[in-house]
């Protein structure tokens, strides 16, 4: 604890950095209410402006009824979803736990999608109900994931990251089904905070009050929780019950804040976050400054996005800006914040290997086989099985399939050793290729590309995507050039980056009218648009890679012992994580090249390798191919059937396969 | 529109004697100009699969039945008329149409839009490929759906039945003009809105396909702010601001609550158009279509107009 007296010290030598913070945001806050109030100061209308509009004066009433409550709304979803950050990063006792890193605000909106599309009209009253109940289970889910693990921080982050895919997958696929009102979801789902009446705020501001005093009520107990499980039990608080309690609060006002204006990321995380850097600790304290920071920086965020929503243009959403805005400075919090603990030994699976190696390998492969044969030959047709026989288009159509099942089985594989290398490397089970933000990268240079530039050929959308995975990967290693922590720099960094790409990507999104759709099911990962060579191209990259990793096979069993054995075994074994990072990154890239961003396979097939009892680092990356292949396989033939003659995009099912095993795998664990 | 067809017609005069030169053999080759360069075709197209609605809507009005058609659901819902055949292969989405589907249709012609571009090589080993564009950011729509219809008459060898339809079209739009023209008074121009929420509209220009249609009519349009590709703008009630003293229509389907909110807001509740008794509400008309959505659009226009404001 020599820590957190050093840390006291240092605290009262800066105690007032935290308000020069808030004053200085304040002030800025300030300056943006003058120059909206601006022409009523000018004529002395503010009351009559603010309390009894003239309704024949358009200006006054817009000011009124749009400017005013938008105003008060920032302030509102800024300061509650900041003290909910604070809140949560309190209780999980996690510097980078906040309402949308852990699943909250993907949970919130998954269930408002559900809810705003298929609920009929009569069960509207239970719409706040569901989005609550939407965000706490995601959050549960998350906890479930990550409890009992060595490192919790990172565990939650990851388990936060993996249920977020997973719930805007599931988003996805509605939205899949319900294009027409694409356009409305995506300007909420991208966090929109115009405003057109008191009625949003009418309906937010007693929730999201009632939520903040209940949690500045608790917040006593919860210095207690910040000292950890043990010292608060012995002080009689019960513990479990306040922690439930002070999370179902915090979700209360995230649910609130999400239901009225979207998705508005990273003001949970950042402030607060911020705030404890700039020496706050106590709980009660970060939470007062959080409220009062969160709403003064959405405010002038919100503001300077106005500005840019000119006339007729299309409008810039809030919510994404934020991330723009938040995701950078979570990359530079990483460098000033020691959250990293420089071990990492959690997690050594002593599970029983559940079958033999050999036993296990050849039933992957015969079912890889049968499997093959069956995707290719069997279909469904709206009315049950077809077996394809045998007549003037079959050629065609067996060569259509095996491009999409072959394309399907290549990712796997791609996926599956660029996921097993991050996994030994960063010593980390639960890393997968899509943190390393080259997936996403590469997606969102061919998006743009795509959506804004006008490029439509497939060849000039390859190259421009693997020029943006390259661009991502060079910033990577720009900003982890410090070797000292590489592959948990390199994951968190890779997550901010992840983050910005998806604002852009929603921003996109939220203005590019029918082609959404086609984005979308190929952001999810979509083989329809493959074809046999460039199949032929990522496997040929993909083999070579596994090659070259499997006769690396033995300086790859080092580097996962950890940095500090395999230093002493005279090692260089940072530029060795690098350049495995770096194989790594690339096959990721190919992989979204040719389907897109696949998620989970990266993920799952390692993880399921070794608990399956492949240890070595050879037989680790063939058993996870062998298992990344044979998901795809299912994975494609599923989605390519399973609702004939809609396609669901491949990257979701296999989405949905990988979450249910790791939900599986964390119940069966307690 | 003249000027168009003045360009495109030497160039296929031209590209029609260097075919009649080359292959003497072949009875008129069809060719038509597309995205992907000429496209020819030994005879019209029977078996038509459209992979958009504006190319469905135009394919049925001139009385050839697709054999297979993407998203036909939603044609329902949203393109509402002409009625689709009692018979065709469901394609699924329009951003994905199921290629295993497209081929046990058997089409002989597979009519598409640069969007999917992506898989064209897809298509056309199925069948061949008419890709067209029917929004480019600079031509009005309406004299693009017209270019469209016409090269799907040429392509289905009924370019007598599209000349007659397009005739009949031009003479009932200025009919509705002058309709809509005595309904509103002289001195009105038309807002056609749409609502994305109830605090996002959008606003369609004259270079829209509503809009092209209304200049069409001689119908003044009210916007003539910034515009994206499809034709219209896009932002916050305040938008319509500048544009408050003129009628207002506004496009269906829209969601219940999103309309109840919107139509009670205060601050669309100030707007002169609602003050005074000028909002309209249109049945559904596909307000990206082809020329049959294009006439369907100005006879609800009409027809709403003319059955008074909404209450």
């Amino acid at each position: 604890m020599s820590n957190a007296a050093a840390r006291n010290a240092d605290l009262r030598g800066r105690l007032s950095l935290p308000a020069i913070l808030t004053g200085i945001l304040g002030i800025l806050s300030l300056v943006v209410l003058v120059i909206d109030f601006w022409p009523y100061l000018a004529n002395g209308q503010v009351p009559q402006a603010l309390f009894s509009p003239d309704e024949t004066d358009f200006d006054q009433i817009l000011f009124h009824f749009s400017t005013l409550p938008r105003l008060a709304m920032a302030f509102l979803c800024g300061a509650g979803l900041a003290l909910a950050g604070a809140a949560i990063q309190t209780v999980l006792r996690n510097p980078l736990a906040s309402p949308t890193t852990l699943g909250v605000g993907a949970g919130v909106e998954f269930a408002l999608t559900l809810f705003v599309l298929l609920a009929p009209a009569s069960l509207a009253m239970f719409q706040e109900a569901f989005a609550l109940a939407g965000g706490l289970i995601a959050l549960g889910a998350v906890y479930l994931i990550a409890a009992n693990r060595g490192n919790a921080t990172l565990w939650l982050i990851l388990a936060g990251m993996i249920v977020n895919l997973l719930l805007q997958s599931g988003s996805q696929i509605i939205l899949l089904f319900n294009e027409q009102y694409l356009q409305s979801i995506f300007m909420w789902g991208a966090g929109d905070l115009a405003q057109n009446g008191w009625e949003d705020m009418q309906f937010v501001w007693p929730r999201v009050l009632m939520g903040m005093i209940a949690i500045l009520a608790l917040s006593r107990p919860l210095d207690l929780l910040a000292l950890g499980d043990d010292t608060a039990g012995s002080l009689g608080a019960k513990v479990t019950v306040l922690r439930l309690l002070i999370l179902g609060l915090a979700v209360f006002i995230t649910a609130s804040v999400i239901s009225a204006a979207g998705m508005i990321g990273f003001i949970g995380l950042a402030i607060p976050a911020a705030l404890r850097i700039a020496g706050l600790s106590r709980s009660r304290d970060l939470m007062i400054y959080s409220l009062f920071t969160g709403g003064f920086a959405l405010l002038i965020v919100d503001f300077v996005v106005r500005q840019f929503n000119g006339l007729g243009g299309d409008p810039l959403p809030t919510g994404a800006a934020t991330a723009l805005f938040g995701a950078p400075f979570i990359i530079f919090m990483l460098r000033k914040a020691r959250i990293m603990p420089g071990t990492q030994n959690d997690d050594q699976h002593s599970d029983q290997q559940i079958i033999s190696k050999t036993a296990l390998s050849i039933a992957l492969a015969v079912s890889l086989v049968i499997g093959v044969v069956f995707s290719l030959f069997v279909s469904l047709d709206g009315n049950g099985f077809v077996i394809l026989g045998w007549q003037d288009s079959s050629l065609d159509i067996l060569i259509g399939r095996s491009e999409r099942t072959f394309a399907a089985m290549i990712c796997g594989a791609a996926l599956a050793v660029s996921g097993t290398l991050i996994q030994r490397v960063g010593r980390n089970p639960l890393a997968s290729p899509e943190i390393t933000g080259v997936s996403s990268a590469t997606a969102l240079a061919m998006i743009l590309a795509l959506a804004i530039l006008g490029f439509g050929q497939r060849a000039e959308l390859m190259v421009i995507g693997a020029a943006g995975g390259i661009a991502s990967l060079l910033v990577l290693l720009a900003l982890c050039r410090k070797f000292t922590h590489a592959p948990h720099y390199m994951l968190l960094n890779g997550l901010a980056m992840t983050a910005i790409l998806g604002a852009m990507v929603r921003i996109v999104l939220t203005r590019s009218g029918t082609q959404t759709s086609i984005l979308m099911s190929w952001l999810a990962g979509t083989t329809y648009f493959t074809n046999m060579n460039e199949v032929m191209i990522v496997a040929g990259v993909t083999g070579a890679l596994l090659i070259l990793a499997i006769a690396l096979r033995r300086p790859l069993e080092l580097a996962s012992l950890g940095t500090d054995q395999s230093v002493s075994l005279g090692l260089g074994i940072s530029g060795f994580q690098f350049a495995m990072m770096l194989l790594a990154a690339i096959l990721a890239a190919s992989a979204t090249l040719l389907v897109g961003p696949l998620s989970f396979v990266g993920l799952m097939a390692p993880h399921l390798a070794r608990v399956a009892g492949y240890r070595l680092a050879g037989g680790h990356l063939l058993g996870a191919v062998l298992i990344g292949v044979n998901v795809m396989m299912v994975a494609e033939w599923l989605a390519r059937n399973m609702i004939y003659p809609a396609q669901l995009p491949t990257g979701l099912i296999a989405a949905l396969i990988g979450t249910g095993y790791f939900l599986i795998l964390a119940i069966r664990k307690r | 529109m003249n000027i168009l067809r003045a360009l495109v017609c030497p160039v296929l005069l031209c590209a029609a004697l260097i075919g009649a030169t080359m292959s003497p053999v072949m009875a008129d080759p069809i060719e038509i100009e597309h995205e992907r360069g000429i496209l020819r075709l030994d005879t019209p197209a029977k078996r038509i699969a459209t992979i958009n609605w504006s190319f469905t809507e135009s394919v049925i009005a001139l009385g050839l039945d697709p054999v297979a058609i993407a998203d036909p659901q939603d044609y329902v819902d949203w393109v509402a008329k002409p009625d689709l055949p009692e018979s065709f292969v469901d394609l699924g989405p329009r951003a994905s149409p199921n290629l295993e589907a497209l081929r046990a249709a058997k089409p002989d012609l597979i009519i598409t839009v640069p969007d999917i571009g992506m898989a064209y090589e897809k298509l056309a080993e199925i069948a061949p490929v008419l890709e067209l564009k029917l929004f480019d950011g600079k031509n009005p729509a309406f004299e693009t759906a017209r270019e469209v219809f016409d090269k799907i008459a040429r392509a289905t060898g009924r370019e007598t039945l599209a000349q007659a339809y397009l005739e009949n079209v031009d003479q009932k739009l200025r009919e509705y003009g002058k309709r809509v023209k005595t309904a509103i008074g002289p001195d009105q121009k038309i807002n056609v809105v749409f609502f994305f929420d109830e605090s996002n509209v959008g606003i369609f220009a004259d270079t829209s396909l509503p809009g092209s249609v209304m200049t069409a009519m001689d119908v003044p349009v009210a916007y003539d702010g910034e515009v994206n590709k499809w034709g219209f703008g896009r932002g916050g009630l305040e938008i319509l601001a500048p544009y408050a003293k003129e009628t207002l229509v506004y496009t269906t389907p829209v969601p219940e609550v999103i309309l109840d909110k919107l139509l009670n807001s205060p601050i669309w509740k100030v707007m002169d158009f609602s003050r005074n008794n000028r909002v309209y509400e249109l049945p559904v008309v596909w307000a990206y279509g082809g020329v049959p959505s294009a006439l369907r659009f100005a006879r609800l226009l009409t027809e709403t107009i003319e059955s008074g404001p909404q209450q």
